[in-house]
């Protein structure tokens, strides 16, 4: 078993034959992927540096038969993100390696915190919740899944959404889901309240690199941040916890814009079928990257403690910025 | 209970301190009571003795039934009922009796979350041994849980309570999962615990907190139920601080109330530690 030395874990190691490979769901709303286990398995190893080959398992037979993150890698297959987790582990990408060894318990429990309290009102706030899931998960499910399947995917996860829920959180006299479902949202907001009390004015959970608690928690979050929810009180309950959502934005543009713009730019690409002048392609990288340079600019500002502005004015500003450099990247 | 009829229920808690004959109740030590439910039982015992509130343990053979929420132990506190060591937490608050008080937001997270980690793990992989595992399961949990009833009632409510324990574990992952991997989760989170004991007497230095005991109550159980293999208590032993700290618990609390009420109505079902 490769524990790696705690000194040279970080340098990822790059004589590998061939290059790990990764199933996961598609990504949307400015995330790499909608899927809370595939997310924590995407920041892990963008934290870690490992190179994973990301293949999305949209619109192929996959979305039924595979159960998702699954990582393989010469000839065998680990899913679940705590085993991939340790599998990373064991192969030198430890983003874990300075932590203390009660930091490390610490990880554990709040990890545990994670999965009991929130997981149960995340899955009820997309999967049960019967305006957000005709509105938006169903619809996104059903449109990134291949004919037949899309009959039958969506609904799949919603049952056992479901079912995990009644069968954890309901006490037997308690088995209609409108009385569980006050509880287990104010868990959640329990349990976000206490993250936030927990990352304080941190840039992540353990000091100034992240790790896989930071993981965990991006994993859990940013869906629920990011996606355009109709009935969201749980997301209202996050927006007010400033620092979770800085938490969340941080990790998307230190560790994810670039492949958010790489992905920009090959939609950009591809649609001129015509041979494009070399030119053209070169000025085009210019104006991406000028445009993320003016993004972060923007943030820095915004979030400069002089400069606070309320927080009504913020987010239609951002909102309008992050719709004006797609359309700067086209031209 | 709806969110409205708990704040009521806590309001109504507050008005009344606590009375001399609050009853715990728990299924019948001897023959029918689990590890499980034994170790959720004692620790509640341990969190209203390190409260200082006195409470009588009855054993019925119908505990499971009568408890709110199908879950043992409960307390029946002056006209109210209460299971679980959550709500039970709450409402000893309620009534102005707190363990957790002295704690800042964040020792207060971590606190909940190490419960969490106890509740995710110990007491989930105490479930899959008694009842996911075939050979405990016929040996010990479908004999000990139905011994109060008759031929055909002992199998039927023995095979159902079963069949629930393993829709959830399917629920939640675990049904997947090999005895070893059990045994192996087992020992990461007594590895957690003994890294964030240490060598304080307790979790938070100097007082006990409901964490400690719930944590006391799922090690005890462990290290003094006897079960088909010893495996499960051997990797408990292996931390030796957390051994200690179950000695010492078991001598702050226990032992002094033996040696002032003669009775030997709380003591557990197989004996001190050895």
């Amino acid at each position: 078993m490769l524990s790696g030395g705690r000194a040279n874990a970080v340098h990822a190691h790059t004589n590998m034959a061939e290059p790990m490979e990764l199933l996961c769901w598609g990504g949307d709303w400015d995330l790499p992927s909608v899927h809370t286990d595939s997310l924590i398995v995407l920041a892990y190893a963008k934290f870690s540096g490992a190179k994973l080959a990301v293949k999305s398992i949209d619109w192929t037979w996959r979305t039924i038969t595979a159960s998702v993150p699954q990582l393989h890698w010469e000839g065998s297959t680990v899913t679940e993100p705590a085993q991939i987790l340790n599998f990373l582990r064991k192969q030198r990408f430890n983003a874990d390696y300075e932590l203390t060894a009660k930091q490390g318990a610490d990880t554990m429990a709040y990890i545990a915190l994670l999965e009991e309290k929130l997981r149960p009102a995340l899955l009820h706030t997309f999967w049960v919740d019967a305006e957000n899931y005709v509105n938006l998960t169903r619809p996104w499910f059903t449109s990134h899944s291949p004919f037949p399947l899309n009959f039958f995917v969506p609904g799949r996860q919603a049952s056992l959404a479901l079912s995990r829920i009644l069968l954890t959180k309901a006490e037997s006299p308690l088995l209609n889901i409108t009385e569980v479902e006050g509880k287990i949202y104010s868990e959640a907001k329990e349990c976000l309240n206490l993250l936030s009390h927990r990352l304080g004015n941190f840039h992540f959970f353990f000091g100034d690199t992240p790790t896989s608690l930071d993981a965990f928690v991006f994993g859990h979050i940013a869906p629920l941040i990011k996606a355009p929810l109709p009935s969201g009180q749980l997301q209202k309950h996050l927006n007010q916890l400033e620092n979770l959502c800085q938490f969340c934005n941080t990790i998307l543009k230190n560790y994810f814009t670039d492949a958010a713009a790489e992905k920009r730019m090959d939609c950009s690409l591809t649609a001129t079928h015509d041979p494009v002048d070399a030119n053209l392609q070169k000025l085009t990288q210019l104006v991406n990257k000028e445009s993320n340079l003016i993004e972060k600019m923007d943030d820095n500002l915004r979030s400069s403690p002089q400069h606070r502005p309320h927080r009504h004015e913020t987010k239609p500003s951002a909102l309008a910025s992050e719709r004006n450099s797609p359309l700067l990247s086209k031209h | 209970m709806s969110l409205a009829a708990e704040a009521f229920v806590s309001q109504i808690a507050a008005a009344e301190p606590w009375p001399e004959n609050a009853t715990l109740y728990q299924p019948l030590k001897e023959d029918q009571i689990l590890l499980s439910d034994s170790a959720s039982s004692l620790a509640v015992q341990t969190f209203l003795r390190m409260c200082g509130l006195p409470v009588l343990v009855s054993c019925r053979a119908n505990a499971e039934y009568m408890s709110p929420s199908g879950k043992v132990p409960f307390i029946h506190v002056g006209n109210q009922v209460v299971s679980e060591l959550g709500p039970i937490v709450q409402f000893t608050k309620a009534k102005g009796h707190s363990l957790s008080d002295g704690l800042d937001d964040v020792q207060r997270a971590e606190m909940k979350a190490y419960m969490e980690l106890v509740n995710n793990m110990l007491l989930t992989a105490e479930l899959y041994i008694q009842w996911c595992d075939d050979h405990t399961a016929t040996e010990i949990s479908r004999p000990r849980y139905s011994s109060p009833y008759s031929w055909p009632l002992n199998h039927i409510l023995a095979y159902q309570k079963q069949w629930e324990v393993r829709r959830k574990m399917n629920a939640i992952g675990w049904s997947g999962k090999s005895l070893e991997q059990v045994y192996e989760d087992v020992s990461q989170c007594c590895q957690a615990l003994s890294q964030r004991l240490g060598t304080q007497p307790y979790f938070f230095s100097k007082q006990p907190t409901e964490l400690d005991a719930l944590v006391f109550g799922h090690l005890f159980t462990i290290l003094t139920t006897q079960l088909t293999n010893d495996e499960l208590a051997e990797k408990v032993k292996s931390y030796t601080n957390l051994l200690s700290f179950c000695h010492r618990i078991e001598q702050t609390y226990f032992k002094e109330h033996e040696r002032e009420s003669q009775s030997g109505s709380s003591r557990h079902s197989k004996g001190s530690l050895p």
